[in-house]
């Protein structure tokens, strides 16, 4: 009974959101509002070649003739793009060389956080645990990476955006807007605009990626925006592991955080993507939280290529996302394993796109919903295949948990087949948790709460079991604090 | 914005576009550049119907210009029979029947028949079923290659009542059946069924929507399709349970057969919640001929053109057999066979 054991621990542990405290900072600002000015400060901030102030300023006027969409099932004041600021970043001595000179205010609250900075923090844990190296991003910049000479050993390259752009343009101009292009939508136009900062990895030929990647996004500064950027790059029979979790402070204003990540996999290449999201939310009635709009999509460019997308969303006061896979090379195969879990005055519209361009491409879509409170929560996928995507293959699975009276839950899936030989399977379901199973748990002695933690747990276990083992268990707790207070 | 109104007005503007997300697949903003004249007055013999031996009484609405209302509340059960006709020549005309059924079971064999013309048509009925009334109906979409036609029903329901329904399309150019449903739930049950046979460049569109609003109610949905050449199938089905409509019970299936590599098949199936005492769920599958039982019934010995015509028609029997009407059942099966037989004909010289 380990899994009852971890539940009713959390459960003792609950707290409404141990991650909304703010760091006193010295930061810089750019001044507020949007225009070629602010592009060009962000641009001259991180001290970017030509060509990329050029891309940068290209985006922002096709972003100018772009209008917001509404398509989504959520709902949202109208935003007001000029009042706010679109970058922020702690004041630092130029470029620190070690963790030593990082600001302490920083590694504090990244130890607040849990996440492990110092390497030797890590080697000194217990034996045999696994490491991972993590590049932190604080507000528009990243502040540190880890580990970064071993994986360079292994030919790995780890680094924050803004370094890739200077320290590797080949390769950045080479797949930056490749996947996702410039004017690709509202959003990614306006990341690719202002863009601060995100992670960037490549994994040269051959090379299985000696340790796990992770990026850990903070945003700190009020009235601030957060536009990441992110580009991982799996060469030819590369393997790469890649970890992504993001907080903020609790605030009652709205925050953006309006990231583009891009993934391009080449022959025989695998990268596995996993997301924990748990942005504010807002509190209970729907006061502030982060609006996350965020449009990832992974090119399956080379033969028998792989890639597989795992989140956790519980975060955010509007979650807009749907991580996607572009199936090009033949025999290639895209996973879409996804946890959405909406309370109080949360939205999400969630889901994904396969797109089956090769033959014999292969997809497979494992989605759970659990909407709680007032909130709403919506699946939306497509599955398509083209006319040369002989044999493709796409299995769907989305499930949507209902607890209590005044929630919604949603199913939007678009199947489009262009081809006989494709074969497309969906199922749906809707239900709300079985009341014998939740009288049995209580019979056995739990309380109402525990008992739905436990049935919950077992609702999302298909998607959990996907993740790296660390952050299943950190995905498991956060699952039962977000439906903190949804029963009763 | 829809087809009757542009007829109406003569505005192109008003045709939905593909930028309506309820039409994406059924673009007809784009399709038609310009409006025909209205149809005229059709005088001709009609010609048997498909449902005469069966029904007692029946109704030809010509070129969309009869306007009926039926009202039926003394009981007892009534076969009618209604001919929707687009006569010779390419005209426009819409047609908005009403029916009211307050009382007894109303069976209403439709046929949808169009000479071999571009017509332009849309046919709104409005129907209202009462506490005590049951309705099932059937109806054989069967339009001209040409054609453009839209049918859209708004069916409401008292608690108590019955709807059950099955439509068979055969496509057109584009071909929309819309069908709406009020469910007030309490005991109320509603059959949905759809079958689309398409061939060559036919086009046909099923989309419903089913609003439950009360407490207790079914839904049951299953639709089917076939397609070869170069076909488009859509189905587009939306089960809404809003607050408060618990116990609602509401299934959905859409499974449709792909014969040939230039055909395609879009579907959406959408649930859109907001009780949570509810069991709703959907099922989509689209997909070539199961190869292995293919191959058994080869090994069996039946040649593999009949074993594909017997796979499929077993495939479409499937929505035949939950039409609860035995002489229509048996009607529409001989009429599916027959259509089915000549699809299949047609794809097999194509391949």
């Amino acid at each position: 009974m380990a899994a009852v054991k971890e539940t009713v621990q959390s459960v003792a542990e609950l707290e409404r959101y141990k991650h909304g405290f703010v760091t006193e900072i010295e930061q810089e600002l750019a001044p507020k509002g949007l225009s070629a000015e602010t592009v060009r400060y962000i641009s001259a901030q991180k001290n970017e070649p030509e060509w990329m102030l050029q891309w940068r300023l290209e985006a922002f006027e096709r972003w100018q003739a772009l209008e917001q969409p509404h398509w989504a099932r959520v709902d949202f004041p109208e935003i007001d793009y000029q009042d706010a600021y679109y970058y922020a970043a702690p004041k630092t001595k130029a470029g620190p060389k070690s963790l030593d000179e990082v600001d302490p205010e920083l590694l504090a609250t990244y130890e607040k956080l849990g996440i492990p900075l110092k390497e030797q923090a890590v080697l000194a844990g217990v034996e045999g645990a696994p490491r991972y190296a993590v590049d932190a991003v604080f507000d528009s910049v990243s502040v540190v990476t880890t580990f970064k000479k071993e994986l360079a050993e292994a030919g790995v390259i780890f680094c924050s955006m803004s370094e890739a752009i200077r320290e590797h343009p080949e390769l950045v101009r080479q797949y930056l807007g490749s996947v996702v292009p410039v004017s690709d939508n509202f959003f990614a136009c306006l990341n690719s605009a202002v863009f601060s900062d995100g992670s960037f990895v490549y994994v040269p030929p051959g090379v299985r990626c000696p340790m796990e990647l992770s990026t850990y996004f903070r945003i700190n500064a009020a009235e601030s925006g957060q536009f990441e950027r992110t580009l991982i790059i799996a060469d030819k029979g590369a393997y790469v592991s890649y970890l992504e979790g993001c907080t903020a402070p609790m605030r009652d204003e709205n925050q953006m955080h309006a990231a583009v990540v891009e993934l391009v996999a080449l022959e025989d290449a695998e990268i596995k993507y996993s997301t924990v999201q748990n942005w504010y939310p807002g509190d209970a009635e729907g006061k502030g939280g982060i609006y996350n709009f965020v449009t990832k999509r992974a090119d399956c460019r080379g033969d028998r290529s792989k890639v597989s997308w795992t989140q956790v969303e519980t975060g955010s006061a509007i979650t807009w996302k749907y991580p996607s896979c572009v199936l090009r090379g033949e025999g290639s195969s895209g996973e879409f394993y996804s946890i959405a879990i909406t309370n109080n005055r949360q939205q999400a519209d969630t889901g994904t796109k396969m797109i089956h361009l090769g033959a014999n491409t292969r997809s497979r879509i494992i989605s759970k919903g659990i909407s709680a409170g007032h909130s709403s929560n919506t699946y939306r996928g497509l599955v398509s295949a083209h006319p040369k995507a002989k044999g493709a293959r796409n299995f769907t699975q989305c499930d949507s948990l209902l607890i209590g009276k005044d929630c919604g839950a949603h199913t939007t899936p678009y199947i489009e087949a262009r081809n006989a030989s494709a074969k497309f399977e969906h199922e749906a379901t809707t239900t709300r948790l079985s009341e014998d199973q939740l009288f049995y748990a209580m019979q056995r002695g739990l309380s109402q709460e525990e008992a739905v933690q436990l049935l919950v747990n077992g609702f999302v276990k298909d998607v959990l079991q996907e993740l790296p083992m660390e952050f299943a268990v950190e995905a498991q707790k956060l699952v039962a604090i977000s439906l903190e207070g949804s029963v009763g | 914005m829809s087809l009757a109104k542009a007829i109406e007005t003569g505005d192109l503007a008003e045709l939905p576009s593909r930028r309506d997300e309820d039409w994406r697949w059924t673009d007809l903003r784009g399709l038609v550049r310009s409006l025909p004249p209205r149809s005229g007055t059709y005088v001709g013999n009609l010609g048997p119907g498909l449902f005469d031996a069966l029904a007692e009484e029946s109704v030809s609405i010509v070129n969309g210009e009869n306007r009926t209302t039926l009202v039926l509340g003394s009981g007892g059960e009534h076969v009618v029979a209604v001919r929707y006709i687009a006569g010779p020549g390419a005209g426009a005309h819409t047609a908005s029947p009403k029916l009211e059924v307050e009382k007894g079971r109303l069976i209403l064999l439709e046929t949808l028949e169009g000479a071999d013309a571009a017509y332009l048509s849309e046919i709104d009925m409005t129907m209202k079923i009462g506490r005590e009334g049951h309705v099932e109906r059937i109806v054989l979409a069967d339009d001209a290659d040409e054609a453009i036609s839209v049918l859209r029903w708004d069916v409401t329901l008292a608690p108590g009542a019955s709807f059950a329904q099955t439509v068979i399309a055969t496509g057109a150019r584009r071909q929309r059946i819309e069908t709406h449903v009020a469910h007030p739930g309490g005991g109320a049950s509603v059959r949905l069924d759809g079958l689309y046979l398409l061939g060559e460049r036919r086009h046909a569109d099923i989309t419903t929507v089913v609003t439950h609003a009360g407490v207790d109610g079914t839904t049951s949905q299953l639709t089917k399709g076939v397609v070869s050449g170069q076909a488009r199938g859509v189905f587009q089905g939306r089960i809404v349970v809003e607050k408060g409509a618990d116990q609602t019970d509401a299934r959905m299936g859409h499974h449709a057969l792909v014969l040939s590599d230039r055909a395609e098949v879009d579907g959406k199936p959408e649930l859109e919640i907001y009780a949570d005492d509810v069991s709703c769920a959907h099922g989509n599958t689209v997909g070539a001929i199961d190869e292995e039982a293919l191959f058994y019934a080869q090994a069996r010995g039946i040649p593999e053109p009949q074993a594909r015509a017997m796979l499929t028609e077993a495939f479409v029997g499937e929505v035949i057999d939950r039409i609860e009407h035995e002489g229509a059942r048996e009607a529409v099966r001989a009429w599916v066979a027959e259509r089915l037989h000549r699809q299949m004909e047609k794809a097999g010289e194509a391949a």
